[in-house]
């Protein structure tokens, strides 16, 4: 699997080596993640994964104990105004003024970016159906998501930073925000990294996608070579197996009796002779969903 | 139930360890300052000089009244809920299976029992050195504070549910008031009187946190106010009618501070100031118009706490001013504020901006009670008092201009004193802070107690005065360079924000310096003038401005 690289591309994000611990625990540990000008980049893995913890040192929320992190070739830390004043970014935490009006807060944060588009942050008011006059803390979960993104999008940031952005919305309110992202993508050629559980989601907008798991970077790559790197197959034995076979290359495998399901990162030929060598023979196979790929890793805990 | 080590076997065992689990930290700072207030007491009793000893009651109850107000607090069991912006029980308690009478007595009975428990311990380890004080005055305040806390607690828990609650709370802070009149004020009601009210007040406070309580667990809130009604709706009205952008990221930043905190100050003061103001003209007509230099004192006494009461409130507030959303808890940096594009220096350039906006309307609030004052008892204050001098009102007036531009840099100087360590998220440097600001003034006041009563060091210390200001001062003023000089090299604030800051500190240095001469002049003491001087440079604060941005960028950026 190939790993972009900065010689690949001009970088918007560069992060290179970076490690972080909060006490004894790694969150991030010798993590490289370059971000090319104009992709869409997903960035998966369970809770506590280190997600988080990498959109912060981009943010410049946290300062990176080692290695480097670059956003537009600055350094978060030393420089917020350059770096922020080119970032969109909306958080799962939803931590927005909760006693400010959605049109106080439209203004307030156009104070800070010249790049406002007052006609586009018209539109996107009109597009979610936000009421300006009314007091955020009085906004369902989705409106406030909307409002936090309307004003994330409307100065048309060159980075688009997304937390967990349909984290406890309901499915209309996902596909407002997906549908927003979308044509900002498709139509001015943005960059965007976005964390996220559901990864549907991610087959559907990135492609590019970043696994973390228990802080270490475990896929980088195109989504589709990714998907297209696992296999997932339905192995036959002759004579079941005794206790789950143990395939060179799987991430997981399950299933009782003589058929076992397993996830293998690798080409055909390499499955067949994996599995030719455990006396068992491929008789189902397909190219399996990024939900299954982070299932089957997460439960293989870093194979 | 396992909580940290210990294994509780009961709910209310959880609920109490709760208290101490979020408030270990800071009891040990109530602990010293206690213990310091029982160290003053013990020194006012052995071998302290009648001059020193009303300085030593003054710092044993400055320790003890801080300390105490923060031990009211923790075991208060009431929190804010961020979403309705408003003060209650904490909500996580309120699912749980217990009955709302567990939910009631644990913290009442138990918050109770410490601070009657505390306040007894002190009274008898220092009050008790003050002076013969009645069992029965110390019986009656230990149940007026019994009675206070309970109805703190059971308002707080109901408040919601209350109609007209603002009345409410007046009327019950206006009984406990009542009950709370010392014997010695000329005004007060009877003792049978006060014990029968605070027997009432007693009884009914377990009852009304109970109703309150289950009110609010049985979902019977009835939405807000009618006034927050109104209020929303005229600012709804008013967020319509304003479309006008902000000039600029910091014309953002100071409306969001002066929105958030910015009428606090002055609303509060001149709040107080209303309710004193009949109490000063009563004082005033009482004295009557005589104009020997006793009534004079008498007068100026009576007006003293109007002048008084927006620098004390503004040293309380103080360590709140470096908070983003009072909403959010002291660590936190609000996001919405974090990931804007905006130096470290720029923020607290806004704060210091409200600040001064604050204190200026403050005191603009104050001169108008002053003259309300002044207008309505003129027959007493503005006819033949000494208040007027012989120059005539005009001239009066144009020389209290320099005095209240000073009032004002001092309220500003007690607002931003603390910015530094509150800007830097960290609890335990906030609480440090406010307890070495206690510590200081001690030491100061021990400093002056000595002076006070041994000659020898008295000498000494006045011959090094200069010097040990001077040293002082270029102290200062080499932290704040430091300070600067990192915060430039790490982009933490702006070389125009360092000028601001610096030329304002000059300018009211100056100002200082020069009203400290002409005041030494006047009353023929040009001697006091280096050290007066040299003391408002010190005071005025530069060291912790220069590290405000560095402390915000070490929460920032973690």
């Amino acid at each position: 699997m190939k790993f972009p690289s900065p010689s690949s591309a001009e970088a918007v994000i560069a992060v290179s080596g970076l490690s972080r611990h909060f006490g004894p625990k790694a969150a991030l540990d010798d993590v490289s993640v370059f971000v090319p000008r104009g992709s869409v980049f997903g960035l998966v893995g369970e809770n506590g994964a280190g997600k988080t913890t990498l959109i912060k040192h981009l943010l410049g929320s946290l300062k990176a104990q080692t290695g480097s992190v670059r956003v537009f070739g600055l350094d978060p830390v030393l420089d917020p105004v350059g770096v922020l004043g080119r970032v969109g970014y909306l958080s799962e935490r939803r931590d927005l003024p909760s006693w400010m009006r959605v049109g106080e807060f439209m203004r307030y944060t156009q104070a800070f970016y010249p790049g406002w588009d007052e006609q586009y942050a018209g539109q996107l008011l009109e597009q979610f159906q936000l009421d300006p006059a009314q007091r955020i803390k009085t906004q369902s979960q989705g409106q406030q998501a909307k409002t936090g993104l309307l004003t994330s999008l409307a100065y048309r940031p060159d980075l688009l930073i997304l937390d967990e952005p349909s984290s406890g919305l309901d499915p209309v309110v996902r596909r407002d925000i997906l549908e927003a992202i979308i044509r900002m993508v498709a139509e001015e050629g943005r960059t965007v990294l976005f964390s996220s559980h559901l990864l549907d989601e991610v087959e559907r907008v990135a492609d590019h996608v970043i696994m973390l798991q228990r802080g270490r970077v475990v896929l980088n790559g195109r989504t589709e070579e990714v998907r297209r790197g696992h296999i997932l197959a339905v192995l036959a034995f002759a004579k079941p197996p005794a206790a789950a076979p143990v395939v060179a290359g799987a991430h997981a495998v399950a299933g009782y009796g003589s058929e076992w399901r397993v996830l293998f990162g690798g080409s055909r030929l390499e499955l067949e002779t994996a599995a030719a060598s455990v006396g068992a023979r491929v008789v189902e196979e397909r190219t399996p969903t990024l939900d299954e790929i982070l299932v089957a890793r997460a439960g293989g805990k870093g194979s | 139930m396992h909580v940290g080590r210990l294994a509780w076997r009961t709910p209310t065992g959880a609920m109490l360890w709760e208290i101490w689990g979020r408030h270990k930290l800071s009891f040990l700072w109530q602990g010293a300052a206690l213990a310091a207030s029982v160290f003053f007491a013990q020194w006012k009793e052995h071998g302290a000089s009648k001059d020193v000893a009303p300085l030593l009651i003054m710092a044993s109850c400055i320790c003890f009244l801080g300390a105490y107000l923060y031990l009211l607090t923790s075991f208060a069991y009431i929190e804010v809920d961020a979403r309705r912006v408003q003060l209650g029980f904490p909500g996580r308690l309120l699912l749980k299976p217990l009955s709302t009478a567990r939910l009631v007595l644990a913290p009442m009975l138990f918050g109770g029992l410490v601070i009657v428990t505390v306040f007894a311990i002190w009274t008898e380890l220092v009050l008790r050195h003050f002076g013969s004080v009645a069992t029965s005055d110390l019986l009656l305040i230990s149940a007026v504070l019994l009675s206070f806390f309970w109805w703190m607690q059971a308002l707080a828990w109901s408040l919601p549910l209350l109609k007209g609650r603002v009345l409410v709370l007046l009327v019950v802070g206006l009984i406990h008031l009542l009950v709370a009149i010392p014997p010695q004020m000329p005004v007060r009601i009877s003792s049978g009187c006060q014990w029968r009210i605070l027997a009432a007040l007693l009884v009914s406070a377990v009852p009304a946190a109970w109703i309150g309580l289950k009110g609010m667990r049985e979902g019977r809130w009835e939405g807000p106010s009618r006034i927050s009604v109104l209020w929303g709706r005229l600012g709804s009205a008013r967020a319509q009618g304003a479309r006008k952008s902000f000039g600029s990221a910091f014309g953002a930043q100071f409306w969001l501070e002066w929105r958030r905190q910015g009428l606090l100050l002055p609303g509060i003061s001149g709040g107080m100031a209303l309710l004193m103001v009949p109490g000063i003209l009563t004082g005033l007509k009482w004295l009557g118009a005589g104009a020997g230099p006793q009534d004079e004192i008498q007068r100026m006494m009576l007006i003293l706490p109007l002048l008084v009461l927006p620098l004390v409130l503004s040293l309380l507030m103080g360590s709140a001013l470096a908070r983003f959303d009072p909403l959010h808890s002291m660590g936190e940096l609000p996001l919405y504020i974090a990931v804007r594009p905006m130096t470290n220096g720029g923020f607290v350039t806004a704060k210091l901006a409200m600040a001064l906006a604050t204190s200026v309307l403050t005191w603009l609030v104050m001169t108008a009670a002053f003259l309300c004052v002044a207008l309505m008892g003129k027959e007493t204050l503005l006819s033949k008092a000494g208040l007027v001098t012989p120059y005539g009102p005009v001239a009066f007036i144009t020389g209290c201009v320099p005095g209240l531009l000073l009032l004002v840099i001092w309220t500003w100087r007690n607002l931003v004193a603390g910015m530094g360590a509150g800007l830097t998220g960290r609890t335990w440097i906030i609480v440090a802070f406010i307890f070495s600001r206690v510590l200081l003034l001690d030491a100061l006041i021990l400093l002056v107690a000595t002076a006070a009563s041994n000659v020898n060091f008295r000498q000494a210390l006045l011959h090094w005065l200069t010097g040990i200001l001077t040293v002082c001062l270029a102290a200062k003023l080499a932290v704040s360079i430091a300070a600067f000089a990192w915060g430039l090299r790490r982009n933490a604030i702006t070389a125009r924000a360092v000028g601001w800051i610096a030329g304002g500190w000059s300018v009211c240095g100056l100002l200082v310096a020069g009203y400290a001469g002409r005041v030494c002049n006047s009353i023929r003491q040009p001697d006091l003038w280096i050290w007066v001087a040299l003391g408002g440079l010190l005071i005025l604060p530069l060291a912790d401005l220069a590290i405000a941005p560095l402390a915000l960028a070490w929460n920032r950026h973690r």
